[in-house]
């Protein structure tokens, strides 16, 4: 796969750029736009938590709870003092990783299991501090009428308009991903991922290290909660509860951990299902769950995943069931 | 006020101290968390549900039948997140219970409906009134069967062969398995019934708030988890001090803050709690 990539990775390159430019024109209507535009949030969301799950190894629950933060700090810039949005989506981004960095110096020390209730009570907490602080969020009621962005005095106002700009959020969020992954900061996360005990003997600073890899993954999450809000223009706080936080992980779990192409996969895929089986609407979830069900038993690593975190601690064959007569003659033996 | 906010509190403790027992008895033996657990309460609080609207209105029959689907449900869990990925890190199974968390709740939702549905009365009658604040039966029951069940399970483990034999799995697995212990046959049996614990606990919920609805789980599970972080996740008698000292600190918050952020103190308590201290109050020290 990976080679016949690299053999034809110009036309490869050129058709995807064709298709994804093309699209507003191909889909032709502007409800498969709006679907393309939230598979894309979900390609950075996704691809922004496999920073945290896939290049460093922690499992965060909490993911839903930072794009949430981001949506309602850009929403209430935007419609209490009325900031323009090239300047409340950044300001969004910072403080979502602010909280994210604060979260991270406190509970990146605790093992793995606890990590996970750590930031799932987190990301409640958030959800609670929304519903209850009514002057602010307006609680339980939402945010309505957030504004559409305007540009240098362009505004957003069509769907092919919101298409393009998330097109090139998405793609630059991707490549700075790829390019950290493949950086001195990459390579200290993988390590750390791999071994910590071995990475911070060779002197990675395995704390320092994590904590940026989650303030980093927050950040972009904000962006992308940023982004969100002002595409649909009304937020409330069960948007961003704990299914969402479930949703992106299994998006990460189902594409594959710790590639830069698994999460892009599991987006898509995911978020194409609802859309091509229609009648599956009510039984939905349960598919959802028991795709990660799946996936994390007979792949734990995913479609397009490495190894690293899920490497068999032993040799032996994960489903001795499957290889019965190699057992069974290296039992008899 | 306050006093019957204390004694709601110690009914509304029994409840997570059940929720807490079924936690630290996976936790005992394997160092892993059954994510699912709180789905196993909402799976056993139907079944209840199911048998006191369409069978038997018989208290007893109730309880059992969510004992019985919690069992059911500990077991698949343990053979699909455990046993077929042994050898894989922790994680991993981890994450599988993640999925059977949602799995669960979906499933209950599509076949129940995400409505609440309303759940009969047992014992609401009052059983005494001390300082105008009443206690009823059912308060009463619920803290006896909670005490009654860390009895039981206090007999199991320190008393019978069984016991013995689970605490060894728990000091060292592969040893265990060495010396000719059934290590699959006591992981199952505790993962059984550590859920068939949470169903029965579903039960007494569902009769305690007179409802039954499919996201009932997440929120026992995540209480449950505090309790047993809270009192101590390595010791039974830490995860009933940690439920109770859980309920009456919650209700206290509901008389002195506010109803809105009865949630966020019990989640506050978890996340202070992992950091500074995850051996909670009566944990053993050991390395988390």
């Amino acid at each position: 796969m990976a080679a016949w990539f690299r053999k034809f990775r110009v036309p490869v390159g050129l058709g995807l750029a064709v298709l994804l430019l093309g699209l507003p024109r191909l889909a032709g209507n502007e409800y498969l736009l709006r679907i393309a535009t939230m598979m894309a949030i979900y390609v950075v969301l996704a691809s922004s938590l496999n920073l945290i799950i896939g290049f460093t190894g922690m499992y965060s629950l909490g993911h839903g709870a930072f794009y949430g933060i981001g949506a309602y700090a850009s929403a209430i810039l935007a419609t209490s003092l009325g900031w323009p949005f090239w300047l409340t989506m950044p300001l969004a981004g910072i403080f979502t990783a602010l909280v994210g960095a604060f979260l991270g110096l406190a509970t990146l020390r605790l093992r793995q299991t606890f990590l996970v209730f750590g930031t799932l009570a987190f990301g409640e907490i958030v959800r609670i501090i929304i519903m209850n602080w009514p002057s602010l969020t307006r609680g339980p009621m939402g945010i309505p009428g957030i504004p559409s962005p305007v540009i240098f005095g362009f505004e957003l106002s069509s769907s092919t308009h919101w298409y393009y700009l998330i097109l090139v959020f998405a793609v630059l969020m991707v490549f700075v991903i790829q390019r950290l992954y493949h950086s001195r900061v990459g390579r200290a996360w993988v390590a750390i991922r791999e071994d910590e005990v071995a990475a911070s003997s060779m002197g990675v600073s395995v704390f320092g290290y994590k904590v940026l890899a989650f303030t980093l993954s927050c950040l972009i999450a904000g962006l992308c909660g940023a982004f969100y809000a002002h595409f649909v223009s009304f937020i409330s706080a069960d948007q961003f509860g704990m299914g969402e936080s479930f949703l992106i992980l299994t998006m990460v779990a189902l594409g594959g951990t710790g590639s830069i192409i698994g999460p892009i996969i599991g987006a898509i895929i995911l978020m194409a299902i609802p859309e091509a089986f229609r009648f599956l609407d009510e039984f939905r979830g349960v598919l959802y769950g028991a795709i990660l069900i799946f996936v994390i038993v007979v792949k734990p690593e995913g479609l397009a995943g490495v190894k690293g975190l899920f490497a068999p601690a032993s040799g032996a064959p994960r489903f001795p069931w499957l290889h019965r007569d190699k057992a069974g003659k290296e039992a008899g033996a | 006020m306050f006093l019957q906010q204390l004694i709601n509190g110690l009914a509304q403790g029994s409840l997570f101290a059940l929720i807490a027992i079924s936690f630290s008895l996976v936790w005992g033996l394997l160092k892993m968390v059954n994510f699912a657990l709180g789905e196993v309460y909402m799976l056993g609080a139907y079944a209840g549900w199911l048998v006191v609207m369409h069978v038997t209105p018989n208290l007893a029959v109730a309880l059992a039948a969510g004992f019985v689907a919690g069992w059911a449900a500990g077991w698949l869990i343990e053979k699909v997140a455990f046993k077929a990925m042994r050898g894989v890190p922790h994680i991993a199974s981890l994450v599988c219970t993640i999925g059977f968390s949602f799995f669960l709740k979906e499933m209950a939702t599509w076949m129940f409906g995400a409505e609440t549905k309303a759940m009969p009365s047992y014992y609401a009658k009052t059983a005494f009134t001390i300082a105008e604040a009443n206690v009823s039966w059912l308060q009463l029951l619920m803290v006896g069967i909670a005490v009654t069940m860390m009895i039981l399970l206090q007999v199991l483990f320190y008393r019978t062969r069984i016991g013995l034999a689970t605490r060894a799995v728990a000091l060292d697995f592969r040893t265990a398995s060495l010396m000719g212990m059934k290590v699959d046959k006591i992981t199952s049996l505790a993962f059984s019934l550590s859920g068939a614990l949470a169903g029965f606990v579903g039960v007494l919920a569902a009769i305690y708030y007179n409802a039954v609805n499919p996201s009932m789980g997440f929120v026992a599970g995540l209480k449950g988890f505090t309790a047993a972080v809270f009192g101590g996740i390595t010791s039974i008698p830490g995860a009933i001090l940690g439920g109770y000292l859980l309920g009456g600190i919650e209700n206290l918050s509901v008389q002195f803050v506010s109803s809105g952020y009865r949630d966020f103190v019990s989640y506050l308590i978890l996340i202070i709690f992992l950091l500074f201290r995850p051996n909670g109050i009566l944990g053993k020290k050991t390395k988390l």
